[in-house]
């Protein structure tokens, strides 16, 4: 049993009549780790949690949460489970601690423990003076935390966190990725999913890069890197749509790979440094001026671009 | 444990929405209060309050035959002064030059001439015209002025077609007609017409007599009519709002499915029962405050005695049941909150009026009408807080009680059914 992943998931499928929003995903969790689904909206990723959640049945396959399946024994995953879902799902017209308690209760709470954990995910969570003013005057930072605390309150073995920095300020954008690490530092097994590459390789022991349903990379951060090997990504700009420049930078040698959206393109090359003088003169020649430019080393985004020809802001 | 807790949770939130309580507790109380205001009075012993009406009445009319003999304008005189008139008109008899001359100012408000020759004209089916002259402002007063003469007109005309009629047989017959036979006639059609007039006013038929049942003995203290129009007035209001909170606080399920907080109650470990009824106990609890509120107040500000207890307690009970009921059978249908408001105000306003809540104070509905009612939840719960009213007995109000329950349970189990294969 103390081998035995904290999240394995086998073959899961979620289909929505003709739509087959998850496809076969595969993946463990280890103890104690920090595991990101990565991968533009709509690649499955709230899908998947929601199945691992018990909110949705899945259409075949089953996963195992710290060994109890997600079909059969439901109560045992949910008693194991912390849950921060995408949208803010608290009670705008009670207070913070009032919402606290009430979640507490759900999670089978009472009394002097209940008291004293609401106390204590307050305190984590920064809300200590602002206990009893209304959610609804929260700001969106503040309701964001409190979000994430309640998740906390029956120290669950482990936690699923469904994009919990959309539409915040870096400040609490911030705060959030911090208690993440903190929480993981108690012990906890963290589940993240997120389109923003950052915070996957801030983060993440293990990555699971999705797309249309499915688990197209998977791995540590640098395991994941060597997929696009030595290549360098170059992100520039030009003053004109010329199809024709494109061509001749597609049959380029050392070019990779191009895309080209909003007016910007990304490159996959081999060496930047070679290929960098001769797109320019290329581009004078063809009368087309480059504007601005941007070299990065590999990174996730390199890697999304490799496997899928699309940029993970998709 | 954990369905309490929900349920409390939803209490809380009710009672902290301040537009919720105003449509639990002072809509009803304040439509009833202003119905109260309106026409609450109109069975007491003041009744109804209208200004009286200064009629100038200048009668140049003669009688047919001497000073004993009938006069048509002295009978006009007389409807206008008989008693009970006196509350909406006060007449004065004067000469001509002075009733048109006295009209808009601070003598008369309306002037009334009686024509000379008018009884003989009347006699010989010659045209006549009464004037009435009106001043400025119209009043409640002249109009009934105005009905009061068209119907006396209306009454010459009818005396008019009956000497014709007795003209025509005695012609038939070859009879000479005697002397004064004419005049007899349209005396006799003038008595008999006013007599049907003020049948028709007071709704009591000579020739019919309706003894009413003795009343079975009860703890009802005596009620005036407008106590009891404004009690079943009270009551519909309050079937109408009970239904409505009922409905209203069914949406919560709609409302925490679009904050999020149902998914997340659906992660945590608390069976879907457990959810859905913590959901149910809290329906239950706020319309049993809303009632006992209700009852409460409304027999404070307006005193109305809402019957024996134990038929109170069957209605209260079978009521709140029926407004849960149906509250959650029409929430089980609703995919959204935007949805929710106009279907909710459709079908509570349409089932209320149907159920008859809206016509609580008007007499004499059409029988088909009352039957239409038992359509509805409300026009059971209606009927049965009528009998509560009317101060039967529990045993007397059991059977509506149970209809009224049953309709609850069936939409109950229903809205039930729909909404856990919904959520499954």
């Amino acid at each position: 049993m103390t081998n035995q992943p904290a999240i394995s998931v086998q073959n899961l499928h979620k289909d929505f009549g003709e739509i087959q929003a998850v496809q076969g995903v595969s993946f463990d969790v280890q103890d104690g780790e920090i595991f990101s689904l990565l991968g533009p909206n709509g690649a499955g990723k709230t899908t998947t949690i929601s199945m691992l959640s018990c909110l949705l049945a899945p259409t075949s396959g089953d996963a195992l949460i710290k060994g109890h399946s997600i079909i059969r024994e439901q109560m045992d995953v949910k008693r194991a489970i912390g849950v921060v879902p995408q949208e803010l799902a608290l009670y705008p017209d009670l207070s913070a601690r009032e919402n606290l308690l009430f979640w507490g209760k759900m999670y089978g709470l009472r009394g002097k423990e209940l008291d004293q954990r609401t106390n204590e995910v307050l305190d984590l969570i920064g809300l200590v003076d602002r206990q009893k003013g209304a959610v609804t005057k929260f700001s969106g930072g503040m309701k964001r935390r409190l979000n994430i605390g309640i998740a906390l309150l029956h120290r669950p073995q482990v936690i699923y966190m469904d994009e919990p920095t959309v539409g915040i300020d870096p400040q609490s954008r911030r705060s959030i990725l911090d208690s993440v690490k903190e929480l993981n530092r108690q012990g906890m097994t963290v589940l993240y999913t997120t389109h923003y590459m950052e915070e996957a390789q801030e983060l993440s022991d293990h990555i699971a890069i999705m797309d249309h349903g499915q688990v197209i990379a998977y791995g540590t951060h640098d395991e994941l890197i060597e997929i696009v090997g030595e290549a360098d990504r170059i992100d520039l700009t030009i003053n004109t749509e010329s199809e024709r420049i494109l061509e001749t930078w597609r049959t380029m040698p050392g070019v990779e790979q191009i895309t080209a959206e909003d007016g910007r393109l990304t490159l996959l090359v081999n060496d930047s440094n070679t290929v960098l003088p001769a797109l320019f003169e290329s581009s004078n020649r063809a009368g087309v001026r480059i504007t601005s430019v941007q070299i990065q080393e590999p990174n996730l985004e390199s890697v999304f671009l490799h496997l899928t020809g699309r940029a993970l802001r998709d | 444990m954990k369905i309490l807790d929900l349920a409390f949770k939803d209490l809380l939130r009710n009672f902290r929405n301040a537009f919720g309580l105003v449509m639990m507790v002072v809509a009803p109380l304040l439509i009833s209060g202003l119905l109260y205001l309106a026409f609450g009075n109109m069975g007491g012993e003041e009744g109804l309050q209208i200004p009286v009406t200064r009629v100038q009445v200048a009668n140049l009319d003669q009688p047919v035959g001497g000073a004993e003999g009938a006069s048509v304008g002295q009978m006009l005189v007389d409807a206008l002064t008989q008693e009970g008139m006196a509350r909406f008109l006060q007449v004065t008899e004067t000469d001509e030059a002075t009733a048109r001359a006295s009209v808009g100012q601070e003598g008369a408000d309306v002037a009334l001439i009686i024509p000379a020759q008018l009884t003989e004209r009347a006699y010989a089916g010659e045209e006549a015209a009464i004037t009435l002259i009106k001043g400025d402002g119209s009043s409640i007063g002249t109009s009934v002025l105005e009905g009061i003469v068209n119907s006396f007109v209306d009454g010459l005309a009818g005396a008019k077609v009956t000497t014709d009629v007795i003209t025509e047989q005695f012609a038939q017959r070859g009879l000479a007609m005697p002397a004064g036979v004419t005049q007899q006639a349209s005396q006799q059609y003038a008595q008999w017409s006013q007599s049907l007039g003020d049948t028709m006013q007071s709704g009591e038929p000579s020739t019919i007599q309706v003894v009413a049942p003795a009343p079975a003995e009860s703890a009802e203290p005596e009620q005036d009519l407008g106590a009891q129009i404004m009690a079943s007035v009270v009551a519909g209001m309050m079937i109408f709002f009970v239904f409505f909170t009922g409905a209203s606080t069914a949406e919560s399920i709609i409302k925490e499915q679009e904050e999020g907080t149902l998914a997340r109650l659906f992660t945590t470990p608390t069976s879907q029962s457990v959810i859905l009824g913590g959901k149910f106990v809290a329906i239950f609890l706020t319309l049993i405050v809303q009632v006992i509120v209700l009852l409460i107040s409304s027999r404070l500000l307006f005193g109305i005695w809402w019957g024996t207890a134990g038929a109170l307690l069957l209605m209260s009970v079978s009521m709140i049941v029926a407004a849960a009921g149906l509250g959650v059978f029409v929430m089980s249908f609703i995919q959204n909150t935007r949805q929710s408001g106009p279907v909710l105000g459709g079908v509570l306003t349409i089932t209320g009026m149907l159920g008859g809540l809206m016509t609580t104070g008007i007499q004499n509905l059409p029988a088909a009408y009352a039957t239409v009612n038992l359509f509805t939840p409300q026009g059971w719960a209606l009927r049965g807080w009528q009998f509560v009213l009317a101060g039967e007995s529990a045993g007397a109000v059991l059977g509506t009680a149970l209809v009224t329950l049953a309709w609850g349970v069936i939409l109950f189990a229903v809205g039930v059914m729909l909404m856990r294969k919904r959520f499954a």
